[in-house]
């Protein structure tokens, strides 16, 4: 196992050309998860991958490209998830930063191509579904949500058990 | 000159903007797609905020919209309504492969064409008719259907009835229909063109370049068209594209607007040959050619190494021809640049031409639907491509199993919305060539493995950048003629002969 690739600090990389496996530590303070699962899973046609933890508070992301391959192929995979992993983290950052404009605009231009619902449409609805869960009680009136609480039903009174078991 | 080497930015005198440096100048643009060029002096006084009131620059900054305290906050929303007006309607282009068989053998074929003899990729007369009747869905008032192939002519009875049966379906639905046909020509007759033309049939073709180039790149068997011209390919696009216009001119329809449009695939040998290209499309009476550089779908991946060129080569070749173009134009001959009228029309006109390939978010879809042979339904052209080639992720639906509404509502469509709307992609979210620019999902996805991708090093974003280079440059240097044909490349004028409209 070599720790040494060009261009790559020293240690932030290990590989194995006979075994077919390389890998590089990913400070996990530096890049979001949801990154590092983008960065990888770039790579799933051409390698096995694998995440795992390193020392120190960081993931170490395994490839092992499923043909044969060179120290050269392998530092420009190791290159390319790099620059993959950047590339997410920062998409990250401006769809957090982005995401009113990013709903808008996305909802603007799928609700202006799927247009309202036509007849066919509603035939085909599923109406036996179950109800929406509504959790912040939107779709409750004000009297139901904020209203004066009627006076508590009367607890029934318990029912009799019956003569028999039913079937 | 940048912005880190003014020592006293103003952060109250500008509205947001984005720069990049062209021909020595400052290229400064804004969400609402406005544009100036600002040399070093001005720069300085505009990032420092100290640009006099009653001086020419104020006023140049004020109309256009780049000073906080003038902002024309009404105007701004008409302009990005204007821009982005494709947002409210669905698809317009509806793509439909009629076949897959093609007569041809092109080194570069991005559609993966089959063997003459390979009927069973034929469109039957049931599946156009399921197609016809999910287009008519289309919540776009306007519908273009677009025969594809394979080569389309190899089955012309399905054309046929998609033509009779969509114009019948639309006398309940009131659609304005458009039918175009991309063919290399070489299986024409003076029947169908009769037909075709009489149909208001809009006809496309495919020109390599001079005719040594494309006959060896578009290889046509002997004996496969119908003429004694037989054998080369060149030639017999030649013909028909002739005989095409004379039934344009025949008809009293003005020969500017109405001519046959050819598509160029650059290639390796395409790029030396720059004036010999324009030159060939002129000599065929073409007025616009599309300089597209190969794309890596199709037979274009397996024979790479041949075809494909770094995108430095391109740029040079795209910047030679049109700089010949824009010399020509200057003689009286009328010829455009495609990408550059695409782009010049945001830039220039403050519109969008509504091209799908280059807008904000794409137009995977919510914008063109391609629908293949046997009923399979992908959001584009470049997805049914990737499906030939095994990989099905642009699959959307099938014929008489999706609806209209779940295929606009599919989970890939929205993710390809987002993907590709450049205010959620890095590098393009601060580019300033943002209000001009579109990427495409699918190109991502091959070459990068993501629909995302990674736009610097991405071949597509190297186009379109060296290109809105090349024209900001060409609009820098002030040049009263390359002015005025860059004005008349953004004009764009509707060819209502082939608009078919019926009144509810």
């Amino acid at each position: 196992m070599s720790s040494s690739l060009d261009g790559f600090p020293e240690g932030q990389v290990q590989f194995d050309l006979e075994r077919g496996g390389a890998s590089v530590r990913v400070d996990a303070g530096l890049y979001p998860l949801e990154a590092i699962y983008g960065a990888a899973y770039v790579f799933i046609d051409r390698c096995f991958v694998l995440l795992d933890r390193a020392d120190g508070g960081a993931y170490r992301v395994w490839l092992s490209p499923k043909k044969a391959t060179d120290e050269q192929s392998v530092r420009a995979m190791l290159g390319e998830l790099g620059n993959e992993l950047l590339s997410c983290a920062w998409r990250a950052q401006i769809a957090k930063e982005s995401r009113s404009i990013i709903e808008a605009v996305t909802a603007r231009a799928l609700g202006g191509a799927r247009g309202a619902p036509g007849l066919d449409d509603l035939e085909a609805f599923d109406f036996s579904d179950e109800a929406f869960d509504d959790p912040l009680g939107i779709a409750m009136s004000w009297e139901e949500k904020y209203g004066k609480k009627k006076a508590e039903e009367p607890k029934a009174e318990a029912a009799e058990p019956d003569a028999e078991p039913k079937p | 000159m940048n912005l880190l080497q003014i020592r006293k930015a103003s952060t109250s005198f500008a509205m947001p903007f984005r720069h990049r440096q062209v021909a020595g100048k400052h290229l400064l643009t804004n969400t609402e797609g406005a544009f100036v060029l600002l040399d070093d002096a001005e720069f300085t006084a505009f990032a420092e905020g100290t640009v006099a009131r009653d001086s020419a620059l104020y006023t140049r900054l004020r109309e256009r919209n780049f000073v906080r305290a003038e902002v024309d906050q009404r105007a701004i929303e008409e302009r990005i309504r204007t821009r982005k007006r494709f947002m409210d309607l669905g698809p317009n282009l509806h793509i439909v492969v009629v076949t897959l068989r093609c007569n041809e053998t092109c080194v570069y074929c991005h559609a993966s064409r089959a063997d003459m003899s390979a009927t069973h990729t034929d469109m039957s007369k049931e599946t156009a008719e399921k197609t016809v009747d999910l287009i008519l869905r289309s919540t776009n008032p306007s519908v273009t259907i677009e025969f594809q192939g394979g080569e389309p002519l190899a089955n012309f009875e399905v054309v046929q009835h998609i033509v009779d049966y969509a114009l019948k379906k639309n006398e309940k639905v009131g659609k304005t229909l458009e039918f175009t046909m991309v063919s290399n020509l070489s299986l024409m007759t003076e029947e169908k063109l009769k037909w075709l033309v009489e149909h208001k049939v809009q006809m496309c073709t495919s020109v390599d370049g001079p005719e040594h180039l494309h006959d060896k790149q578009r290889k046509l068997p002997s004996g496969a068209a119908a003429l004694p011209l037989a054998g080369h390919a060149h030639a017999v696009a030649k013909h028909w594209i002739g005989r095409i216009n004379e039934e344009y001119a025949r008809l009293g329809l003005d020969p500017t607007l109405y001519h046959v449009e050819a598509l160029l695939t650059t290639t390796s040998e395409t790029l030396p040959l720059w004036k010999d290209v324009v030159d060939t499309y002129v000599g065929l009476g073409c007025k616009a050619l599309f300089l597209r550089p190969v794309d890596p779908f199709g037979f274009a991946e397996r024979s790479g190494g041949r075809v494909e060129y770094p995108r430095k080569d391109y740029l040079e070749f795209y910047r030679d021809a049109v700089d010949y173009m824009l010399e020509l134009n200057k003689q009286g001959v009328q010829i455009l640049e495609r990408f550059a009228a695409i782009f010049l029309t945001k830039i220039l006109g403050g519109e969008d031409p509504n091209f799908l390939d280059i807008r904000s978010p794409c137009g995977a879809a919510i914008g063109q639907v391609a629908y293949n042979y046997d009923g399979k339904i992908f959001t584009c052209d470049e997805g049914r491509m990737l499906h030939e080639m095994g990989d099905d992720t642009f699959l959307i639906g099938e014929l008489g199993k999706t609806t209209y509404r779940d295929l606009m509502g599919h989970e890939t469509v929205r993710a390809m919305a987002i993907a590709s709307n450049l205010d959620a992609q890095p590098d393009c979210v601060n580019c300033t060539y943002q209000p001009y620019c579109g990427v495409c999902p699918v190109h991502n996805h091959k070459t990068q493995g993501s629909i995302f991708g990674r736009m610097r090093e991405s071949t597509l974003c190297a186009v379109h950048k060296g290109i809105q280079d090349y024209l900001f440059e060409k609009i820098a240097s002030g040049d009263p003629h390359v002015i005025q044909t860059f004005q008349r490349w953004t004009t764009v004028r509707d060819r209502t002969h082939f608009l078919q409209t019926c009144a509810l």
